[in-house]
């Protein structure tokens, strides 16, 4: 069976982009433009893997990384996040939220830092899905 | 009311990295989320005759932005902020309003926006056109003025103006919002000098008690609220007593509330508020009276 991988993304070229990829691995894509619609999608398609974007209108990809990963229902979903952003900042960041009482939340399955050569878009999603 | 959403407007050129930095006194009033807005200017990269839209412009100046964002985004992300960042192309106030409705800010943060001379005679300035059509919070950053930076925290030392036209309540609203960053508020309501000019002495003094007895009362409510706070009555023209005032009391941030005003009844009447937006060194923050 085809698995559904949601990609949170504000850039639409980007969006075409990975839709394109995700299509010629067999993927069924799943698309939100922002923090706020990833999760609404995340709760009602149950997306087998997250393809996560940072910085974005409305929630970022910290934020909701977060959110994911301190839900005991969404947790095991597995994250890559693809972004400008450095791994080093997102880290931090992470690291900041769990000083501020949160609980420590693990690191996500890949860092991709844009931009982001099909094949190995690919190649992971392979390692990852199967 | 709460200050945790603020949509940071930059140019690059006025209000860079430096400047937002010298606002993040605000996280100990709870800011804990900025949006970042660029607008591409529509002529920069718009129609011209025989040549069309300059597409490749486009990408290439919002890639610049992208870049300069992204710079800011991992200092702030790593402090433990939210970040949030668009960039457009389209006229800069238009775009200010439907991001700000959009992302649900608190407060807006730009520099002080000038147009062609033409344009502003029948139009007025940028800045006038965002004060007459928002109900957020603006705050006119003149980051680097003729007088230098703008020290480590412009929100330490507030001046509030007041005009009895529009309630005080929404702007000691804001101010106890911020209290966290504030350590002191001096109070000033200029009396017209034109106005006690056909007055009598007994007249000007009944006046004048009356007046402090409302600063007064105003300070009262941020004395309760425990900040130092001053009451002060001056004489002449508002602006310039404004100005005066805020030198004579060091104060590092002008707060005034305003009214909304069709922008032909603000070019008869004159605002004090977009006066004072639009020419003073100081940061200018306004509160609109019909602030959501």
């Amino acid at each position: 069976m085809a698995k559904k991988v949601l990609n949170v993304e504000d850039d639409a070229d980007t969006r075409t982009f990975v839709s394109t990829v995700l299509e010629e691995n067999g993927c069924i894509p799943i698309m939100a433009v922002d923090g706020e619609e990833g999760m609404e999608k995340v709760r009602e398609e149950r997306p087998d893997l997250i393809i996560l974007d940072i910085l974005m209108p409305k929630e970022s990809g910290i934020k909701m990384y977060h959110e994911l990963k301190t839900d005991s229902s969404l947790k095991d979903i597995p994250v890559v996040i693809l972004s400008a952003i450095s791994k080093r900042t997102f880290l931090r960041s992470q690291a900041a939220l769990t000083e501020f009482g949160d609980e420590t939340v693990p690191e996500p399955r890949a860092y991709l830092e844009k931009p982001v050569e099909p094949e190995d878009l690919a190649e992971l999603l392979k390692k990852i899905l199967g | 009311m709460k200050i945790n959403k603020m949509l940071f407007v930059s140019k690059f050129e006025e209000l860079r990295l430096d400047a937002l930095q010298s606002l993040m006194g605000l996280r100990k009033a709870g800011m804990n989320h900025v949006v970042f807005l660029h607008v591409i200017q529509r002529e920069n990269v718009a129609m011209r005759r025989g040549i069309g839209y300059f597409k490749q412009e486009e990408r290439k100046l919002k890639e610049i932005a992208d870049i300069r964002f992204i710079d800011w985004a991992e200092t702030l992300f790593e402090e433990g902020m939210e970040v949030g960042a668009h960039i457009a192309v389209g006229h800069t106030v238009p775009k200010i309003l439907s991001v700000a409705e959009y992302e649900e800010v608190d407060l807006i943060v730009t520099a002080r926006r000038k147009r062609g001379k033409l344009e502003e005679l029948y139009a007025g300035s940028e800045t006038s056109d965002l004060l007459r059509r928002t109900v957020k919070p603006v705050l006119i950053y003149n980051y680097s003025s003729q007088s230098g930076k703008v020290g480590e925290n412009p929100f330490e030392r507030l001046l509030l103006g007041l005009d009895w036209s529009v309630s005080p309540e929404k702007m000691l609203d804001f101010v106890t919002a911020i209290k966290g960053t504030v350590k002191r508020v001096d109070i000033i309501h200029v009396l017209r000098e034109k106005g006690i000019g056909k007055l009598s002495k007994t007249e000007v003094q009944k006046l004048e008690r009356e007046n402090k007895k409302r600063l007064g009362e105003v300070c009262n409510v941020l004395i309760k609220e425990r900040f130092d706070a001053r009451p002060h009555l001056y004489i002449g023209n508002i602006e310039d007593q404004i100005k005066g005032g805020a030198s004579e009391h060091r104060a590092t941030m002008i707060v005034l509330g305003t009214e909304s005003k069709s922008i032909w009844k603000e070019r008869w009447s004159g605002s004090v508020s977009h006066t004072l937006a639009n020419k003073s060194d100081l940061p200018v923050l306004i509160i609109p009276a019909g602030i959501r």
